[in-house]
């Protein structure tokens, strides 16, 4: 493979496996504390993504206001669909596939309301526009200020996150809900507001990943139904309940949908249509042949425990 | 105002509800019945689909005495023809190929049905099979429509006919094609009453409330979870077939994870578990669907600005949310069952008392 190819298909992997680190925290964080597969996460990142675009739309161009605004809708959107419809269904103790029927359907709703709007106001495929700096280039290699705000943006918020869990009161009292919900609740610990609190941080740090994806490509109202099943590969790599696991798994999916595809249209002719694939492959053998994920190999304290 | 033909709409509901029922009450038998939650539901339809697809392109013209056309690339357009009159001028190839892409679509669905439920036995969580289903569906989707020869990748086939296109009058064509389709709808509901009230289906339904104890019984649970997606996908392959017919074309881009949620809502809207509910469920889907179409072409033709397919989905979701909160068992509930051994204890009770 050239290397000016393996180097830019590196950087992406950089850049998209953070951003599917940022995702797959809340998918993992959201399974262990609420014990619930959230097919709807990625369209907390698809609003986080348009309220960002409009935010930058009527003329504000500082990538901080962008972010904040797609954290505070990506927060909303899922503390809503929380109280509105995980709740009172928990409340219920119905079945688990009720549960994933349920996400399914208030994706399908944020994702069609999206679609209406989108329509309405003739926002499909456009890009968040920051201005745009080219801070270095090399050959076919070139890094503009996005990179520099993507990858590390992403980076510190999961070091952040993972702080908070570990180190944090709140982080402590979800491990606590993660590991015994009943236990947690008869010492005390507020449950409803730990719930609401993890809500909030999962759909906000969703919707800050949405903005940054819309910063480096466009934003449509799929994009992040596209990106739910690598962002679900990664969180199933991690276990489903390990943090140090999710995230090493985000930057296999993307190294596997960046460098290793390439290498194989390179070497061996393998067309690129079937890239899709790569994340479906990736959850059925490790669904099949090594449930835990990659947690037994990286066990380590703050992981939550199951 | 656009005028409505009643006849035609009611035809296009009533063939929908014919192929909606074989899909709703597949899904009945597997998550209704026996508790297996089969998110791959568009993957096991769209084998019927591809099989058409097949069997349209390379089958028909032999059956026809013809020489069979690559139907994809530059010859696209003659191989079109050639279907095209072949199932105009020649009705007895067109039902042997419909007959034998009907056979074909129900081995190929049951043997994969068959093997999927083997992967139940490798898998830690009971709810990682919904994921695998889901994800191998949207996997099988990829690979087909990367394969240039197989179903003409991204272009599909069209020229899919019925089996009635020989039929000059396009309006006893329907009728024709719509009869087909429910007296397949009625085949399959009347098996699936006779395997729900068999010891088969009770078998079933113990699985569904509680694994440990039907093994703990003697029963054989993986070879019934095996025969059970074996039928309910044969089901499905047929509605697809039925669905690539009506449609008369086939492409991957109609089974997506959207198709497996609709015969999701028929089930939850119908009633878990209950074959009469599914029809119902089916039925319900079919009108809201034909509706929502008419819907769309009024508010377009009125200058509305909202594009009504969209409105769609998120009734949908409206729908299946309010279901699972508030008729979690749907609109036709499953019907206590009680046999001869109920009756006798509580008579036991009763005296005793």
């Amino acid at each position: 493979m050239p290397p000016a190819l393996l180097t830019t298909s590196l950087v992406n992997t950089i850049q998209i496996g953070s951003l599917y680190a940022l995702m797959a925290l809340g998918i993992t964080l959201t399974f262990s504390v609420m014990k619930l597969p959230n097919f709807a996460h990625a369209e907390y990142a698809t609003a986080g993504a348009y309220a960002a675009l409009i935010v930058s739309l009527s003329g504000a161009l500082n990538p901080l206001v962008i972010m904040i605004a797609a954290f505070f809708v990506g927060a909303l959107s899922a503390l809503i669909s929380h109280l509105a419809v995980f709740k009172p269904l928990e409340g219920r103790d119905v079945s688990f596939y009720t549960l994933i029927l349920a996400s399914f359907a208030v994706g399908l709703i944020i994702r069609y309301i999206l679609f209406t709007m989108a329509d309405y106001f003739n926002l499909f495929d456009l890009r968040i526009a920051i201005p745009l700096r080219v801070l270095f280039r090399d050959g076919y290699l070139i890094l503009s200020n996005l990179f520099a705000w993507v990858a590390p943006t992403s980076l510190v918020l999961v070091f952040i996150l993972t702080l908070l869990l570990n180190r944090s009161p709140l982080g402590r009292e979800m491990r606590a809900l993660a590991d015994n919900i009943n236990l947690a609740r008869v010492i005390g610990i507020p449950v409803e507001r730990v719930k609401n609190y993890t809500w909030l941080l999962v759909g906000g740090l969703a919707g800050v990943a949405g903005a940054l994806w819309g910063l480096q490509t466009a934003v449509h109202p799929l994009m992040g139904w596209v990106a739910i099943i690598s962002v679900f590969a990664a969180a199933i790599l991690g276990g489903l309940s390990s943090f140090s696991g999710t995230i090493l798994g985000a930057y296999v999916v993307a190294f596997s949908e960046n460098t290793v595809i390439l290498f194989l249209n390179v070497n061996y002719g393998v067309d690129l249509a079937y890239k899709p694939a790569i994340p479906f492959i990736i959850i059925i053998v490790v669904l099949l042949f090594r449930p835990q994920g990659l947690t037994k190999l990286i066990r380590r304290a703050g992981d939550l425990g199951r | 105002m656009i005028n409505i033909d009643i006849g035609a709409t009611a035809i296009s509901i009533l063939t929908l509800f014919g192929i909606y029922s074989l899909m709703s009450i597949s899904l009945n038998l597997e998550y209704g019945v026996a508790g297996l939650p089969n998110f791959g539901k568009a993957l096991f339809i769209s084998i019927g689909a591809y099989t058409a697809g097949i069997t349209y392109t390379r089958l028909l013209p032999l059956l026809a005495g013809a020489e069979a056309i690559h139907p994809c690339g530059p010859t696209m357009g003659g191989a079109l023809q050639l279907r095209s009159e072949i199932m105009a001028s020649q009705p007895i190839a067109g039902f042997i190929n419909f007959a034998l892409t009907l056979v074909f679509a129900a081995v190929i669905a049951d043997a994969v049905g068959f093997a999927v439920s083997y992967v139940t036995l490798r898998l830690k969580e009971e709810w990682f099979l919904a994921l695998v289903l889901l994800v191998g569906g949207e996997t099988v989707r990829i690979l087909v429509r990367g394969a240039d020869d197989f179903i003409c990748s991204h272009n599909g086939i069209s020229g899919v006919a019925q089996p009635f296109f020989f039929v000059a009058d396009p309006r006893s064509r329907a009728l024709l094609f719509m009869l087909l389709s429910l007296a397949l709808a009625l085949l399959a509901y009347l098996c699936s009453q006779r395997l729900y009230h068999s010891p088969f289906g009770r078998m079933l339904k113990g699985l569904r409330e509680n694994e440990e104890v039907t093994r703990g019984l003697g029963k054989n649970i993986s070879l019934a979870r095996a025969q059970i997606m074996a039928v309910g996908s044969l089901m499905a392959a047929i509605g697809g077939v039925l669905f690539a017919l009506n449609t008369g074309f086939v492409n991957t881009n109609d089974f997506v994870v959207n198709l497996t949620l609709d015969v999701w809502v028929m089930v939850v809207l119908g009633g878990i578990g209950n074959n009469r509910g599914a029809l119902l469920g089916a039925l319900l889907i079919a009108i809201m669907d034909r509706f929502a179409q008419i819907g769309a072409i009024v508010l377009n033709m009125g200058g509305s600005e909202i594009e009504f397919n969209y409105v769609r989905f998120i009734a949908f979701g409206l729908i299946l949310l309010w279901m699972l909160r508030y008729r979690p068992s749907g609109l036709l509930p499953e019907s206590r069952l009680t046999t001869d051994a109920h009756d006798v204890v509580r008579r036991v009770i009763g005296a005793s008392k």
